[in-house]
């Protein structure tokens, strides 16, 4: 039996014993190697279920919509490793009650989905701390590095050219999990603190503060990279925010459910080398 | 023959120690540069990025972020949360190439008048010296020279 089918029987299993109301998994998309997420009420319908190495999308995003899981029902959604771990920080920063999220894990290795034994965030917490033993991606590392090397005018005219193709179309804030702001900060008029245009100044400051805000948060799922029509390296000022998390706090987003908010705590011999 | 270039720097100060601090300054008659402009807040921990952001978009040179040293605040706890705000957002200016000179951030006490001027002086030099943030504020003239926006 494939991980598909095993995955299937189990989400069966959950909504006909009634554990679970709903089950937020990959479905068919609309080419051969995309997978668009599916929601299913009912055992029947779990055969329009997908699970393969095509399913990277973070789905944890869906737990978060006021209203979903207000009647203390739970609901069960298919994760990566990275959106478990944003169920943590959900949790942490009191968006959804952890008790009431089911997880059907699997990892993409080699091409192939596999399964993980959990069902619980809790129970994969071994795996996502020996993520972070692992630490942030290499790759992306190298790619920072580079940026790093430059000098400060040539980096901003890297920014300035890759956000001058920015269009505002928001795209990186509505795939976000950790964007459930029910009023973004660009959406305040009074004080109309980021331009809202899509001119560069605009657009410069308008990834400014979505990186901000995503210190310490952002799992690198990749959503916001895929999800930029003009394809704009949002990989790597989150993959620079995370490490300074990392670096200076010894915060690895979404490690457990208890963890604070890097932004929302302290520590009083936090590193403080550039404060005159 | 061209005026010496004075830059705009804005401080952001708290007003429990540094803005107390900048008053000895003043009442003690020590002199310093007055290209700094000061904006009063209750805390630093009240300090948002968007403040720096605001100041560089409106044409700062540079952006002075000050207030009580660890262990000092009046709300207890507010500087230190300031304090690990401004360590990522300073990380993240530097890897957008906002330059790391440009963005000072210092602890002066209401007792450190002496310390307030010397610094004020000190990095209105050193912003004298680094120029006009011209690449920044050429962004903010496209938009106001392009009425298609």
């Amino acid at each position: 039996m494939g991980i598909q089918e095993q995955y299937r029987n189990e989400a069966a299993e959950l909504l006909s014993s009634g554990a679970v109301k709903l089950v937020i998994g990959y479905g068919e998309g609309s080419t051969s190697d995309r997978r668009r997420p599916v929601f299913i009420r009912s055992a029947d319908e779990t055969a329009r279920l997908v699970l393969d190495a095509n399913c990277i999308a973070n789905l944890s995003g869906y737990l978060v919509p006021e209203g979903l899981l207000s009647d203390g029902k739970s609901v069960a959604v298919f994760l990566k490793p990275d959106g478990i771990r944003s169920v943590n920080i959900l949790a942490a920063e009191a968006q959804v009650n952890p008790d009431q999220v089911v997880i059907l894990g699997f990892d993409i290795d080699g091409g192939q989905a596999s399964p993980l034994p959990g069902r619980k965030a809790t129970d994969f917490a071994p795996l996502i701390e020996s993520q972070k033993s692992t630490g942030l991606s290499t790759e992306l590392q190298q790619e920072a590095d580079q940026l790093e090397l430059m000098s400060a005018t040539d980096r901003f005219e890297y920014w300035n050219q890759q956000f001058s193709k920015c269009i505002k179309c928001y795209a990186c804030r509505q795939v976000c999990p950790m964007c459930y702001c029910r009023r973004c900060i660009v959406d305040v008029n009074q004080p109309q603190w980021v331009n809202t245009s899509s001119h560069t100044l605009g657009n410069f400051e308008w990834n400014i503060v979505r990186a901000f805000h995503l210190a310490g948060r952002c799992v690198a799922c990749g959503g916001c990279d895929r999800a930029c029509p003009v394809n704009i390296p949002l990989r790597l000022i989150n993959h620079r925010m995370s490490k300074e998390a990392l670096d200076a706090f010894d915060h690895f987003a979404g490690e457990s459910a208890d963890q604070k908010p890097v932004l929302a705590t302290f520590r009083q011999d936090d590193p403080e080398t550039f404060i005159l | 023959m061209s005026e010496p270039f004075e830059p705009k720097i804005v401080a952001f100060v708290c007003t429990y120690c540094t803005y107390a601090g900048a008053d000895l300054a003043g009442t003690s008659r020590m002199k310093y540069a007055s290209n700094v402009r000061i904006v009063r807040l209750p805390c630093t921990g009240r300090i948002s990025p968007m403040f720096i952001l605001k100041a560089l978009q409106k044409g700062a040179d540079g952006v002075l972020v000050s207030g009580c040293h660890p262990g000092d605040c009046h709300f207890a706890q507010g500087n230190y949360h300031a304090r690990r705000r401004w360590t990522v957002f300073r990380a993240l200016l530097s890897f957008t190439g906002i330059p790391e000179e440009r963005i000072k951030f210092s602890w002066i006490s209401a007792a450190e008048g002496a310390k307030f001027a010397e610094l004020i002086n000190g990095v209105t030099e050193e912003i004298r010296s680094l120029g006009p943030f011209e690449q920044y504020q050429e962004l903010q003239k496209i938009i106001e020279t392009q009425s298609t926006y």
